[in-house]
C-alpha cells in the first residue's frame, strides 16, 4: 500500500511541490542580454505606429524574457522574430551598431532609454518600468572598468550571434550545453598533440565551456529538480547531471542549492556517503542564509537545524538505518520542543509513526494522536496522511469496510479542496488496494484505472506530468497481477514493460513492479507444472518479500511432494505471521497446511484448521480467501463422503467465484463442483443418474474452458479422464475415445505425477 | 654528501633568480662553507644566452618589479631557454594579477567565481606543443604544471610535475605542487620521483601531510644527520611535525630555539602562537605578537598570531577582526579559517562560526580540525545525532586522536548508546589520551551501569595515569575516583584498602567529609570483630603505585579489553 513519506516533501525549498531556486534574492545585473531587451523595449516605445496584433504579440512576449533566463542572441532575434518580423530588424540593427561602435555608444544608449518612457504608457511602477530603472541603476553604479568590460562581453554577444553555426542552441536544451562540456574537453585532450587546436579551442570555448550565469543555473536547478521529482526519467542521467553539479559548484561554491540536488541526484543511485555529505553541506550553507529569513518571522537559523536533523532521519530511513533514523529523529523531536514548533513537531510525529511501522511495531495510537494535532494545527496534508496510514493499518486488523471507505472518501474531499493532487493519487491507489484485498477484483480494477486516467492537478511544467509516485506504481502493480489472474499474459507483459520504463531498477520504487513480475511468472510455473521453472524466482522472491518467499518455497515443495519439508516451512510461517499479524498470509498458510493434510488423507484433520481459516477471513472481510476457504471444506467433505453438503457449499460460493475469481479458481470451483454432481449421481437412481451425469460432463466443459486459457495442462488432464469416465458411463463411445485419446497426449507430455485426481482441489 | 649538495646549490643559486630562491640559500647557509678553490665555476653561457642577456636584465628588473607585461614584451623575440621560461612566465602571472584584480569589480555575484586566467588556454597551446617536441626544460615544464593544475586537467599535471622534478630535481617548487597534488600515500608510492637528496625533503614534507608524523620524523632525523643539522627549514619543519602529534614540550622548544637561530622569521610563527595558545602562555605569546607587528605587521602569520593573542585574552571580536584581515591577504589561508570558526564559536555565534568551518573544508578536506569544530558547533546545538557525522569525519582523518574519540563517546554517550560510548573512550584511552578523561568518562560510564567492578578498573588505572604523569592537571578528578574506589572496596570487604582510600579522600576540600564518613563506617563494623581479610599485603594505590596488587580485585585491567572493539 501507498505511503508518501518523500523526503522531497519536507524540501524548504519547495511549496506546493514547486521549486524555488532563489530563495537568496540576487539582485540583477546588468548583461549584454539584458541590454538586448532594453533596446527591444525601446524600440517598442519609439515605434509609434505598429499593428495591433504585433504590440499585442510583444507585450505577452515582454514577461518572459524580462524573468527567463539569459538566451543566446541568436535566439532572442528568434523568439522576437515570430511576433514581429519589423522590430527584429530593429533591434538588431540598434545592437549591431552599438557592438561595432565605440563604448561611446552604449553609454549614449542608456543616456536617452529613459527619455523614450517618459511619455510613454510604461509607468514607474509597471513591471516594465520597474525592469527598465532596475537595469538603469544597476549600470550607473558600474565602475569604470566594469563598464567597459560590460561593452566587451556585448561585442562578444553580438559578434557570436553572428556566427550560426556556433549558437544553433535552442532554449530546450539549455543544459546540452553544457553536458557536452567533458567530451568537449575529452576529445581536446586527444587532440593535444595535433596542432591545428589552437583557433577552434579559443574561439569555441566561449559557448561551450561557459559556467552557467546565476539565473541559467537557478533554472537548471531547478529543472531538474521537479523532473527528479516528477519523471526521473527525463531528467539527467545521475553521473550527468553530478558532473553539471560539480561544474556550478565549481565556479559559485556558495550555491547551495547546488548541494541539494546532489543530495536528491545522490539518492537516485542509492550512495549513502555522497548524499549524506551533500545533505549535511547543503545545511550548513543554508543556515548561513538563514539569518535573512529572520525577517519573516519564521526564525529561519533555528527552523533549519531541525529540518536538518529531520531531512537526515529521513535519508537514514530511506536507506533503513531504523536505529539511526530513530536517533536522528528523537533529535529532531527534542530540538522542535524546544523551540515549540509545531510544525516541525507534527512532520516529526508522522515520521515517527512512519518509522514504527518500518520497524514492524504497532503505530495506531501515536497515528491517530498525529492525525489529531495536525488537524488542531490546520495541516491537512499531514492530517490526511495520517488518515491514510490508520485506514492502512485498519484494513489489515479487519476494521469493518463501511468505516474505512468512509474515512477514505472524507478525506478525499478534503484533497479535492486543496488540491493536494498526490495525496488523491495515494487515496485511489489505497482503495485499489483494499478492494484488492476484500477480493473485488471489478472494483480493484475500476479505481486503477481512474488513477491512471486521472488529469493530475499539479501545473504542468517542463512538459512533465507527474507519473512515477509510489501510487502509480502500486496501481500499475495491481493491474498487472489482475491481468494475469485473468490469463491475459500479452497485457501484463506490456504493463510490466512500461513500469520498467517508467521506474527503473535502480529507483525507490522499483522493487514493487519486480515482486509482482516475480509472483506472476512463479504463477505461471506453477500452474504449468514447470516446477524447475519456479525453483529461481523462489529465491528472488526471498531477496524482496522474506515473508512472501517462504511461502512461494513450501507451496514448490508441496508441489514436489516433499511435505515434510514444506510442513516444516509452513509451520514456521504460520508462527512468523501470527507475530506481524499478517492476516492474509496466516490464512493462506493455513489452506496449505490442509493441502497438506489432504496428502496424506488426514480429512478430517484437515478440517478445524480449515474452519479457522474460515472465521479468519470472514472476520476481516476477505471475500476471495472466504471463497478459497469454502472451496477447500467442500472439496474435504466430499473426500469425507458428504457430497450433498460439499456441492451445496461449492454452489454457494460459484457465484462470487464466477465473479471476481482468477480463470484457475473458476475452474477449480467448477471441477468440484462436477466431482460432486459425479459424487451424487452414483447414489442417485437410474434415470436421474443420467441426467445428473451429463449435467457434470457440462460443468467439466465450462471448467475445460478456462483451464485451457490458461493452459494448464495438468488440470485439464484430470479433466478429461473425467470426461472419459463419464462419457464411459453414459455409452458415447465416440466421445469417450476423443477424451481418452486426449488424455493420453497430456499424460505423455507430462511427467507423471505421484498425485492422483483425488487428491486435490 | 653535503659538500656535494652544496656544490648543486650553488648552481641552482646562480642559475635562474626566482621563487624559492630564498630556501635554496637558507640550505646553503646552514652547510659548512666551502673553500674557495671548491666554489663551482659559474655554468657557460652558451650563444644564445649571451645574445639574450640585456634583455633577459631587462626583463627580470621588469619582473620584480611586478610589470610583467612589461618583462613578456621585451621577452618575446628571444630564444634561449631562460629568457622563454621568463617569458612566459611573465605571461602567466600577467593573467594572474589581472584575474585577481577582475575579482574586486566584477559584473555580478555568479562572475566573480567564474574570473579566470584568460592567459591560461594559449599558455597551454603553445607549452603542449613544446612539450611534445620535448624543448622544456626543468622550470617550464614546472610552469606546464603549473598551468594544466589551474585549468583543473590534474592527471596531467601530476606527470608534467613528476617530469619536472626528473629535469630539475633542485627545483622545490615543482615538488611543491606535487605535493599539492598527492592525496594519499598509495598515488605517493606510485610514482617515480627521481633519486636525489631533495628527494628526501620532499618525502618528509609529504609525510608530514599525509599525518604520518613518525615516518616524517624519520626522515627529518637522517636529513639532519647528514649534514643539514643547522638548517632552519628542518628545524621549523620538526616542530610543526610536533605540533601536529601534540609534542607541546619539543614543539616549544624547536621552535624557541629556531627564534634564536633566525630571530626575524615569520613563516610559521603562526604554528608557534598556537602552541603558546594551548599553554596559555600570555606574556610569551604577548612578546611575539608585538616582535611580529614590528617585523611586518602586514603578513598572514602575524595577524594569525595577533588573533591568537587576544583569543587568549578573551577578546574574541577582536581576534576575528585579525583572522579576518589574514584571510584578506590571504583568501586560501586555511588555518585562520579554522581558527575565526572557534573564535565565533566562542562568541556564540554558531552560524558564522559554520560558515567559516565550511570555508575552512572547502579549501582543505583533510582538515580535521574544521571537522571537529563543525561537530562541536553542532553538540552545542544540542544536536549530538548530527555532530557525529562531524566527528566521524574528523576522527577518520586523525584516526590516533583521542579528542576525537572522547567527543565521539561524549555524543553515543548522550544518545544512550553505551556501548558505543565505551568503545569510544576505550579507544582513546589505548591511543594515548592527551586529556586525560576518557578514562574517568568510561569509569562514570560503567558507575552508571552498575558495572562496579570494571568502574573501579578504570578508577584504578586512571589514578596511577593521573599520578604517574607528574604534572599537575587543572582540577583532575581524583576525589571523585577515590570516593568511589572507597565504597567499592568497603562493599567488597576490603577493609584495609577502603580506609587507605578515605584516607586520601581527605587530603581533598570536596571529598573530606565523605572519606571521614567511610572511616567512621570502617572502624565501626572493624569493632564488631567482623574479620578482615587481612592476608592482603596491604594494597597501595598511591605509594608505589604501579603495586597495586590487590589480588582479590574482581577484574584483572586485562578484563577492560572486553570492551574495546
Amino acid at each position: 500500500m501507498a505511503s508518501v513519506h518523500e523526503s522531497l516533501y519536507f524540501n524548504p525549498m519547495m511549496t506546493n511541490g514547486v521549486v524555488h531556486a532563489n530563495i537568496f534574492g540576487i539582485k540583477d545585473w546588468v548583461t549584454p542580454y539584458k541590454i538586448a531587451v532594453l533596446v527591444l523595449l525601446h524600440e517598442m516605445s519609439t515605434t509609434k505606429p505598429m499593428a495591433l496584433l504585433d504590440r499585442r504579440r510583444l507585450n505577452k512576449l515582454i514577461l518572459p524574457l524580462q524573468q527567463g533566463p539569459d538566451l543566446t542572441l541568436e535566439q532572442f532575434l528568434k523568439i522576437v522574430e515570430e511576433c514581429c518580423l519589423r522590430m527584429v530588424n530593429a533591434v538588431k540593427l540598434r545592437l549591431l551598431l552599438m557592438a561595432d561602435g565605440e563604448l561611446q555608444d552604449m553609454e549614449h544608449f542608456f543616456t536617452i532609454l529613459p527619455n523614450a518612457f517618459s511619455d510613454s504608457e510604461a509607468f514607474k511602477t509597471s513591471v516594465v518600468g520597474l525592469f527598465m530603472r532596475q537595469m538603469l541603476l544597476a549600470y550607473n553604479k558600474l565602475s569604470f572598468s566594469q563598464v567597459y568590460k560590460l561593452y566587451k562581453s556585448l561585442q562578444q554577444y553580438c559578434h557570436h550571434g553572428n556566427q550560426p553555426e556556433l549558437s544553433a542552441l535552442p532554449a530546450e536544451d539549455m543544459e546540452l550545453t553544457s553536458n557536452e562540456d567533458p567530451s568537449a574537453d575529452h576529445i581536446d585532450k586527444d587532440e593535444l598533440d595535433t596542432a591545428s587546436l589552437h583557433q577552434s579551442e579559443l574561439r569555441s570555448e566561449g559557448i561551450t565551456r561557459g559556467p552557467l550565469s546565476q539565473k541559467q543555473a537557478e533554472y537548471f536547478l531547478a529543472r531538474q529538480a521537479y523532473l527528479l521529482k516528477n519523471d526521473e526519467n527525463k531528467a539527467m542521467s545521475p553521473a550527468k547531471l553530478q558532473d553539471e553539479l560539480n561544474n556550478i559548484l565549481k565556479f559559485n561554491p556558495d550555491f547551495a542549492e547546488a548541494h541539494y540536488l546532489s543530495y536528491l541526484n545522490s539518492i537516485r543511485v542509492q550512495d549513502i556517503y555522497i548524499s549524506t555529505h551533500s545533505l549535511l553541506h547543503y545545511f550548513d550553507r543554508l543556515i548561513l542564509s538563514g539569518g535573512e529569513g529572520k525577517s519573516n518571522g519564521d526564525e529561519g537559523y533555528g527552523r533549519s537545524l531541525r529540518y536538518a536533523v529531520l531531512n537526515l532521519a529521513t535519508l537514514h530511513c530511506r536507506f533503513g538505518h531504523y536505529q539511526q533514523a530513530d536517533l536522528a529523529l528523537q533529535e529532531a523531536i527534542r530540538i522542535a520542543q524546544e523551540a515549540n514548533d509545531h510544525v516541525c513537531l507534527q512532520h516529526c510525529l508522522s515520521w515517527l509513526y512512519t518509522l514504527e511501522q518500518l520497524k514492524g511495531s504497532d503505530s495506531v495510537v501515536l497515528t491517530e494522536d498525529s492525525v489529531k494535532i495536525a488537524a488542531h494545527f490546520c495541516l491537512p496534508y499531514l492530517a490526511s496522511l495520517g488518515i491514510q496510514s490508520l485506514v492502512k493499518q485498519g484494513a489489515k486488523q479487519g476494521m469493518p469496510a463501511n468505516k474505512l471507505l468512509d474515512a477514505l472518501r472524507g478525506t478525499d474531499i478534503m484533497h479535492w479542496k486543496q488540491s493536494l493532487s498526490e495525496l488523491i493519487e495515494i487515496s485511489l491507489a489505497q482503495t485499489t488496494s483494499i478492494w484488492r484485498m476484500y477480493g473485488k477484483s471489478t472494483m480493484a480494477r475500476q479505481q486503477a484505472q481512474l488513477l491512471l486516467n486521472m488529469n493530475s492537478l499539479e501545473p504542468v511544467n517542463f512538459s512533465v506530468q507527474q507519473n512515477n509516485t509510489e501510487a502509480f506504481a502500486v496501481a500499475l502493480c495491481h493491474l498487472a497481477e489482475l491481468h494475469a489472474e485473468q490469463g491475459l499474459y500479452a497485457v501484463v507483459s506490456d504493463i510490466l514493460k512500461h513500469l520498467k520504463q517508467q521506474f527503473p531498477p535502480h529507483t525507490q520504487h522499483a522493487k514493487l513492479w519486480m515482486l509482482c513480475d516475480l509472483k506472476i511468472q512463479f504463477e505461471k510455473a506453477m500452474n504449468d507444472g514447470k516446477y524447475h521453472l519456479a525453483e529461481p524466482h523462489v529465491t528472488a522472491i526471498s531477496a524482496l518479500n522474506s515473508t512472501e518467499g517462504l511461502y512461494r518455497k513450501a507451496q514448490l515443495l508441496k508441489a514436489l511432494n516433499r511435505t515434510s519439508e514444506a510442513s516444516k516451512i509452513l509451520q514456521q510461517l504460520q508462527q512468523q505471521c501470527e507475530k506481524s499479524k499478517n492476516i492474509e498470509m496466516t490464512i493462506r498458510v493455513m489452506l496449505a497446511s490442509a493441502e497438506l493434510h489432504w496428502d496424506s488423507s488426514g480429512f478430517a484433520t484437515a478440517l478445524p484448521l480449515l474452519l479457522k481459516a474460515l472465521s479468519l477471513s470472514r472476520q476481516h472481510n476477505l471475500q476471495s480467501l472466504t471463497s478459497e476457504t469454502l472451496l477447500h471444506l467442500a472439496f474435504t467433505q466430499l473426500m469425507l463422503g458428504i457430497p450433498e453438503q460439499a456441492l451445496v457449499l461449492v454452489q454457494d460460493v460459484l457465484e462470487s467465484v464466477l465473479a471476481h475469481g482468477s480463470l484457475i479458481d473458476k475452474g477449480r470451483a467448477l471441477l468440484l463442483a462436477a466431482r460432486c454432481q459425479m459424487a451424487l449421481a452414483g447414489a442417485a437412481a437410474q434415470e436421474h443418474r443420467l441426467t445428473a451425469l451429463e449435467q457434470a460432463v457440462h460443468t467439466l466443459d465450462e471448467a475445460a474452458v478456462y483451464f485451457s486459457q490458461l493452459d494448464c495442462k495438468e488440470r485439464m488432464r484430470d479433466i478429461h479422464y473425467l470426461q472419459a469416465r463419464l462419457h464411459h458411463t453414459l455409452g458415447n463411445i465416440a466421445q469417450r475415445n476423443k477424451c481418452s485419446m486426449l488424455f493420453r497426449l497430456l499424460d505423455q507430455e507430462l511427467p507423471s505425477s505421484g498425485m492422483t485426481v483425488v487428491s486435490h482441489l | 654528501k653535503a659538500t656535494c649538495n652544496q656544490m648543486n646549490l650553488c648552481e641552482l643559486l646562480q642559475y635562474r633568480t626566482l621563487t624559492f630562491r630564498s630556501k635554496a640559500s637558507e640550505l646553503a647557509v646552514s652547510l659548512d662553507a666551502l673553500p674557495l678553490n671548491e666554489i663551482p665555476a659559474a655554468p657557460e653561457l652558451t650563444e644564445e644566452d649571451a645574445r639574450d642577456l640585456d634583455a633577459l636584465c631587462l626583463a627580470k628588473s621588469h619582473f620584480e618589479l611586478k610589470e610583467y607585461d612589461r618583462a613578456a614584451y621585451f621577452l618575446r623575440g628571444c630564444r634561449s631557454q631562460k629568457a622563454y621560461f621568463l617569458y612566459m612566465y611573465s605571461r602567466y602571472l600577467s593573467g594572474e594579477k589581472k584575474k585577481d584584480d577582475e575579482t574586486v569589480d566584477s559584473l555580478g555575484p555568479l562572475e566573480k567565481g567564474q574570473v579566470r586566467n584568460e592567459a591560461l588556454r594559449e599558455l597551454r597551446v603553445e607549452l603542449s606543443k613544446k612539450h611534445s617536441a620535448g624543448e622544456l626544460d626543468g622550470f617550464a615544464l614546472y610552469l606546464y604544471g603549473v598551468v594544466l593544475r589551474k585549468l583543473d586537467l590534474l592527471k596531467e599535471a601530476v606527470e608534467i610535475f613528476v617530469a619536472a622534478t626528473h629535469a630539475l630535481p633542485l627545483h622545490w617548487g615543482s615538488w611543491l605542487e606535487l605535493c599539492n597534488l598527492i592525496t594519499n600515500i598509495e598515488m605517493l608510492k606510485s610514482l617515480s620521483l627521481p633519486e636525489c637528496w631533495v628527494r628526501d625533503f620532499f618525502m618528509a614534507h609529504m609525510f608530514t601531510e599525509l599525518q604520518m608524523i613518525k615516518e616524517a620524523l624519520q626522515k627529518y632525523q637522517s636529513l639532519m644527520e647528514a649534514g643539514f643539522a643547522k638548517s632552519t627549514y628542518i628545524i621549523s619543519q620538526i616542530a610543526v611535525a610536533y605540533h601536529n602529534i601534540r609534542d607541546i614540550d619539543q614543539a616549544l622548544y624547536l621552535f624557541n630555539e629556531l627564534r634564536e637561530q633566525d630571530p626575524f622569521r615569520i613563516e610559521n610563527m603562526d604554528t608557534f602562537s598556537n602552541l603558546l595558545y594551548v599553554r596559555s602562555m600570555k606574556p610569551e605569546l604577548s612578546y611575539l605578537a608585538h616582535n611580529l607587528v614590528e617585523i611586518d605587521k602586514y603578513r598572514v602569520e602575524t595577524c594569525c598570531v595577533i588573533g591568537n593573542y587576544y583569543s587568549l585574552r578573551s577578546q574574541h571580536e577582536k581576534a576575528a577582526l585579525y583572522f579576518q584581515r589574514a584571510l584578506k591577504l590571504n583568501p586560501r589561508c586555511l588555518g585562520a579559517w579554522t581558527l575565526m570558526g572557534h573564535e565565533y564559536m566562542e562568541m556564540k555565534n554558531t552560524s558564522a562560526a559554520i560558515q567559516a568551518y565550511r570555508h575552512a573544508i572547502e579549501v582543505n578536506k583533510r582538515d580535521y580540525r574544521a571537522w571537529y569544530g563543525l561537530g562541536q558547533t553542532y553538540e552545542i546545538l544540542k544536536m549530538p545525532f548530527y555532530s557525529l557525522y562531524y566527528y566521524r569525519k574528523a576522527h577518520h582523518l586523525r584516526p590516533n586522536d583521542s579528542r576525537m574519540l572522547v567527543a565521539l563517546g561524549e555524543c553515543y554517550e548522550k544518545l544512550s548508546q553505551q556501548v558505543e560510548a565505551k568503545k569510544c573512550y576505550w579507544r582513546a584511552y589505548s591511543v594515548g589520551d592527551v586529556e586525560r578523561m576518557a578514562l574517568l568518562k568510561l569509569a562514570k560510564l560503567h558507575e552508571q551501569l552498575n558495572e562496579s567492578d570494571d568502574a573501579a578498573q578504570c578508577y584504578i588505572i586512571y589514578i596511577q595515569d593521573i599520578f604517574s604523569c607528574g604534572e599537575q592537571l587543572e582540577h583532575a578528578e581524583v576525589s571523585t575516583a577515590l570516593r568511589y574506589l572507597g565504597q567499592y572496596y568497603f562493599k567488597n570487604k576490603l577493609y584495609d584498602e577502603a580506609s587507605l582510600c578515605a584516607q586520601r579522600c581527605c587530603d581533598y576540600n570536596d571529598a573530606r567529609e565523605e572519606g571521614k564518613a567511610l572511616l567512621r563506617q570502617i572502624s565501626a563494623v572493624r569493632e564488631q570483630g567482623e574479620p578482615s581479610s587481612t592476608d592482603l599485603s596491604l594494597a597501595c594505590v598511591f605509594n608505589p603505585l604501579i603495586n597495586t596488587t590487590t589480588p582479590v580485585r574482581r577484574a584483572s585491567p586485562l578484563d577492560l579489553s572486553s570492551v574495546t572493539p
